[in-house]
């Protein structure tokens, strides 16, 4: 669902429309996105691997120009101005951007010289930065001996030297363990906090549910829905009930409980049924009864609150990652 | 300018952290050095008329200086740092392109002067002499160091066309064609006639020719001038070719 509006935000962070990306061989990465994005909000872009988030960021942060479209991001024109909009912008790609040689000092104090803070401004900054980050005690040891936590810390930490005005992260939790990742949600926050506009990419569905004021899911290089975290979930229904096909005949069993009470939806994908249900717990008995009665064997029967990658499914017809961000789910084994 | 300086000091930096990169660069141009004398000192002995006295070691120094500066090392740090994803940190920051590559020649400057001095140093022991004394030695030394910095453009032109680290890696490949279908072992005179056009046509020849009229025939500024003019035409097309390269790099 993309805005087919063509007006601009006088208040907007980031503003796109109409934005397209095709590579070499007709690839075509980004499909005529739009997105506007107001100061001041963190807003994350979610999207499995290869949807059109990296290309989009890089295209918002001046590093690739769009095949067609027109972007501002802070006020200012993309392709127009490139070097004002970088001057606004921090950015932390997806690939830590990181030179192993030098220390982490080093390396912030040299940030902090190309955005013109020099001197003792720039070394007071890279040691605020780095006591913001964590990173005080390691600061003069070589960076090639961080951990991946560490140098994603470091990596925030560069783009922040000159308080940017919009901060595009892209994928910053991506192959960090649980305590790193709940760090860097803290340090967004943070940032945040201070005003700045966060555009985040991610492929986890909690990082977007806990840290994004607003989001957009991306798919095959389009816009397939747009909102809050909880309208977006608001919308799928009250309760959904998973049922685990495990070889069951997906078309027989949605015959089999398509006139279930209180059922608002069904969608099927590879290897499950989601049942949107008015009363989950409830249902149960009945979607077992009614399976039983048609001699349909499935596997796990689950019941959940509606989350993201309902949302996911219900905008692609796929689950955006098995296994990730599990809801605590009410299991009933059926025999 | 400032971020060039920055870059430029980043850069040198990183030569004296890492001298893994920089040591194994020393030893091939002393084991040609070493080899080359050992199997021909005696073909060429000092009554040669084109050594003018001196051993064959002098005749070879100016080779081996200029295999000792001639790198792919600054090309393969910055293919590096596409790699690992430095490069576009470098990119989204507010300075210009060529302040990358500018920060990047100022290493191989650095770095030319320190292993030209050294091979120099190890010619010399060997038993060359000057014929142009201590400030002749300081113009070798200079002379050679932008020579590499010259050169290093070829590397950074391969890195930024192919962001390919093996493809940057053997681009030093070119160098021994262009190395040894120079005077190197011989003067032209004594190259068989295709040997000699080809000597003729190659400008690293020349560049050969003037550093070896530092150690053997005294001061030459007509040799000495064509060598330099063959660095700064060489330098200015790599670096130009490079700075357009960055330039246009995922535009």
């Amino acid at each position: 669902m993309s805005h087919s509006t063509n007006t601009t935000s006088p208040s907007a962070a980031i503003e796109a429309r109409a934005l397209r990306r095709t590579f070499k061989g007709g690839i075509e990465a980004v499909r005529d996105i739009d997105l506007t994005i107001e100061a001041g909000e963190v807003f994350g872009f979610l999207g499995p691997n290869g949807a059109g988030k990296t290309t989009t960021v890089r295209m918002l942060c001046t590093l690739l120009p769009p095949t067609a479209g027109d972007a501002r991001v802070a006020g200012v024109d993309v392709l127009a101005e490139p070097a004002e909009v970088r001057r606004r912008i921090g950015v932390a790609l997806q690939e830590i951007g990181l030179d192993p040689v030098q220390t982490g000092r080093e390396l912030l104090e040299l940030q902090c010289g190309l955005y013109g803070i020099t001197g003792r401004n720039g070394r007071t900054r890279a040691e605020e930065l780095l006591e913001l980050v964590g990173l005080t005690e390691a600061a003069d040891r070589r960076i090639k001996t961080y951990s991946g936590g560490m140098k994603r810390r470091l990596d925030l930490a560069s783009a922040l030297v000159h308080s940017p005005q919009v901060l595009f992260l892209d994928e910053p939790t991506t192959g960090l363990d649980p305590a790193s990742r709940l760090t860097v949600w803290e340090e967004v926050r943070r940032i945040n906090d201070t005003g700045t506009t966060v555009f985040l990419t991610t492929q986890y569905l909690e990082e977007a549910d806990k840290l994004c004021d607003r989001l957009a899911i991306i798919d095959d290089g389009r816009i397939v829905a747009e909102g809050t975290p909880e309208l977006l979930k608001g919308r799928m229904g009250h309760d959904v009930v998973s049922v685990s096909l495990e070889g069951a005949d997906a078309a027989e069993t949605e015959i089999a409980l398509r006139d279930l009470p209180g059922l608002e939806r069904v969608i099927t994908a590879t290897d499950a049924l989601a049942l949107y249900v008015e009363d989950g717990a409830g249902s149960i008995a009945e979607i077992v009864r009614r399976l039983d009665r048609e001699r349909i064997e499935v596997g796990a029967i689950s019941v959940a609150r509606p989350s993201l990658d309902d949302v996911f499914l219900q905008a692609t017809g796929r689950r955006l990652e098995e296994g990730e961000e599990e809801p605590e789910r009410e299991e009933v084994g059926v025999p | 300018m400032t971020e060039t300086l920055l870059l430029g000091r980043r850069a040198v930096r990183e030569v004296f952290r890492y001298p893994e990169a920089t040591i194994p660069t020393l030893f091939i141009p002393l084991f040609f050095l070493a080899v080359n004398i050992g199997q021909v000192s005696k073909t060429f002995p000092s009554s040669t008329p084109f050594l003018k006295g001196q051993g064959y070691v002098a005749f070879q120094l100016p080779v081996s200086l200029m295999f000792a500066v001639a790198t792919a090392t600054s090309g393969l740090a910055l293919v590096t740092e596409i790699d690992n994803g430095y490069f576009d940190k470098l990119l989204v920051a507010p300075i210009r392109r060529s302040s990358i590559i500018l920060g990047r020649l100022a290493a191989d400057l650095v770095r030319g002067v320190g292993a030209s001095a050294f091979v120099l140093v190890a010619g010399i022991a060997l038993g060359a002499r000057v014929e142009t004394g201590v400030i002749g030695a300081l113009v070798i030394v200079l002379l050679s160091a932008l020579f590499g910095v010259a050169y290093a453009g070829f590397a950074i032109l391969v890195a930024l066309r192919t962001r390919n680290v093996q493809a940057t890696n053997t681009s030093f490949l070119l160098f021994f064609p262009l190395l040894f279908l120079t005077p190197n072992f011989v003067p032209f005179d004594r190259l068989s006639p295709l040997m000699e056009t080809l000597a003729r046509i190659n400008p690293v020849s020349y560049v050969i020719v003037g550093l070896r009229s530092l150690v053997i025939d005294g001061w030459d500024l007509g040799k000495l001038g064509v060598c330099l003019g063959v660095i700064v035409v060489m330098g200015v097309a790599l670096t130009a070719l490079s700075l357009r390269a960055i330039a246009t790099y995922d535009r």
